[in-house]
């Protein structure tokens, strides 16, 4: 597990990605067994600029649509085309290959303010958030 | 409510759902592989929310014919048939299995949701004289689905891999007061169980120990949906309802014309003749997208709303984004004739053209009989 990388009550996470500035987003294990089986993702355009809870992308699966919002507002800068020819890997590798989209965060600072991976699980644990 | 394969599942790792109040297996693994496992070899469903009554006393089979349209006088005793049960204006109370056991014993499969008030309803209709029994409470029932069906049917040891399709038995013999039958919603072939708990939770686990090793994979609910929208049929609450007919919802095979009378015979076979009604169709999408239940439709060439999703889905079997829907009339006819719909999702348009139904060809379509 990322030490760096932070969730939100809607099941997103963000980490810091590997060009300055810019943060990974994609969703939880736990949203990605919720979603079952994912068959496309609407990816926002680059460019897009989003505030944080704004909805960014939506993910189909065979169950139903579910809106992926913004962990922090920022812009964005990167999508994952492979997840367009394989969406699979969404349920596959959800903190790895299945990554959405990345974010040039607006006030990087306000990262460590989103729940850490002991605050998460113990939403999750309490049934707590949602979509 | 729990039922009692509850810990079963979840021993297999089930996701569970809610589902007219009954809890429920979502999925195991994939809801996708779950059904294409079915389509390939088999699936086990666990299907206990569905409701299982006896009408015992005499004439019970001709007093049951008298509020289906289907004619069950006309199938053999121990043969199953798929009916409607529609109400005084022609309207659909539900959608049911029945099976005449003899003159003065049948079964009737029904709905989870419309369980109780399918109940009510027959209750009232029939004669002081017959009981009506419901059993659904603590049974166990489950659906063995598939072209491997009959291969791992036989692990049960009971000789009903011999029974033709259709062929009900019941009880299996005195120590077993089953209700099974050669039947299922997948449109593969297959065999339900309906039975006490503590009988039919044996069959489960012995399935689920030795069906594997013959393809058998455990599929849940989002299967099941899946599965039989693939084959259009219709599911409760969605395409059929009280303001829907059998022909509405294009279930002309459920309806015996020659039965001389049903409740409300001249109603149901009015909406047959009626142009203005609105008819169920099937579509697939043009373009990428899942289409939901009540995304709006539209005629392509003129934008007008033309009616509404009931059921829809992604299925790689059918090519991407697929369902039913509720058409009003003059466009359902131009529509089965070509004419492009657009059916709204999130917002956007997505062109849509009519598909024959079933969307898929089932495995087997002529099991041995």
């Amino acid at each position: 597990m990322s030490s760096e990388r932070r969730y939100t009550p809607t099941h997103e996470w963000i980490e810091p990605a590997s060009s300055p500035g810019a943060m990974k987003v994609g969703i939880t294990d736990f949203a990605q067994k919720e979603i079952t089986d994912v068959v496309f993702v609407e990816l926002p355009k680059i460019g897009k600029k989003v505030e944080k809870g704004g909805e960014v992308a939506i993910i189909e699966s065979v169950k139903a649509a579910f809106s992926i919002y913004a962990p922090l507002g920022g812009e964005v800068v990167a999508v994952n085309d492979k997840i367009e020819s394989d969406p699979g890997l969404v349920n596959e590798d959800p903190y790895g290959k299945g990554w959405l989209f990345e974010l040039k965060v607006a006030d990087p600072t306000l990262l460590t303010e989103l729940p850490d991976e002991g605050a998460y699980q113990k939403l999750l644990l309490s049934g707590g958030g949602g979509h | 409510m729990p039922l009692p394969l509850a810990t079963e599942h979840l021993r297999h790792g089930a996701r569970m759902t809610d589902f007219h109040g009954y809890e429920l297996p979502l999925s195991f693994t994939s809801i996708l592989e779950e059904a294409r496992g079915v389509r390939e070899a088999a699936g086990l469903f666990d299907i206990s929310h569905m409701g299982h009554f006896l009408v015992r006393g005499p004439g019970a089979r001709s007093a049951v014919n008298a509020l289906v349209t289907s004619d069950l006088e006309a199938v053999p005793f121990g043969k199953s048939l798929y009916g409607i049960l529609p109400d005084e204006n022609g309207g659909t109370v539900d959608d049911l299995i029945a099976a005449a056991q003899d003159q003065n014993t049948v079964h009737i499969i029904v709905n989870a949701g419309t369980r109780e008030g399918d109940y009510a309803f027959i209750r009232e209709r029939l004669a002081p004289s017959l009981s009506l029994e419901d059993l659904s409470s603590g049974q166990v029932a489950l659906a063995l689905q598939g072209p491997r069906s009959q291969e791992i049917v036989r692990l049960l040891g009971e000789g009903f891999e011999t029974m033709a399709r259709r062929e009900v038995r019941h009880p299996v013999s005195e120590d077993l007061p089953l209700w099974v039958s050669r039947t299922g919603y997948t449109g593969e072939d297959g065999w339900e169980f309906f039975g006490p708990a503590s009988l039919v939770s044996k069959y489960y686990r012995l399935l689920s120990d030795e069906g594997p090793a013959h393809g058998l994979v455990q599929a849940g609910l989002g299967a099941r949906d899946l599965l039989r929208l693939e084959m259009g049929y219709p599911l409760y609450g969605q395409e059929l309802s009280r303001e829907r007919t059998p022909f509405d919802a294009g279930l002309d095979f459920a309806v015996n014309l020659k039965k001389k009378s049903f409740t409300a015979r001249e109603q149901v076979l009015a909406s047959k003749a009626d142009p203005d009604r609105e008819r169920l169709a099937g579509f697939v999408l043009l373009e990428r997208g899942i289409p939901r239940t009540h995304c709006p439709v539209f005629d392509a060439e003129t934008g007008r709303r033309v009616g509404e999703v009931t059921s829809g889905g992604h299925s790689p079997r059918v090519g991407g984004g697929f369902g039913l829907a509720y058409l009003a009339s003059p466009f359902w006819q131009e529509f089965q004739n070509g004419r492009e719909a657009e059916v709204e999702i999130h917002g956007k348009r997505h062109r849509a053209r009519m598909h024959p139904r079933p969307f898929v060809g089932a495995t087997r379509k002529n099991p041995p009989a």
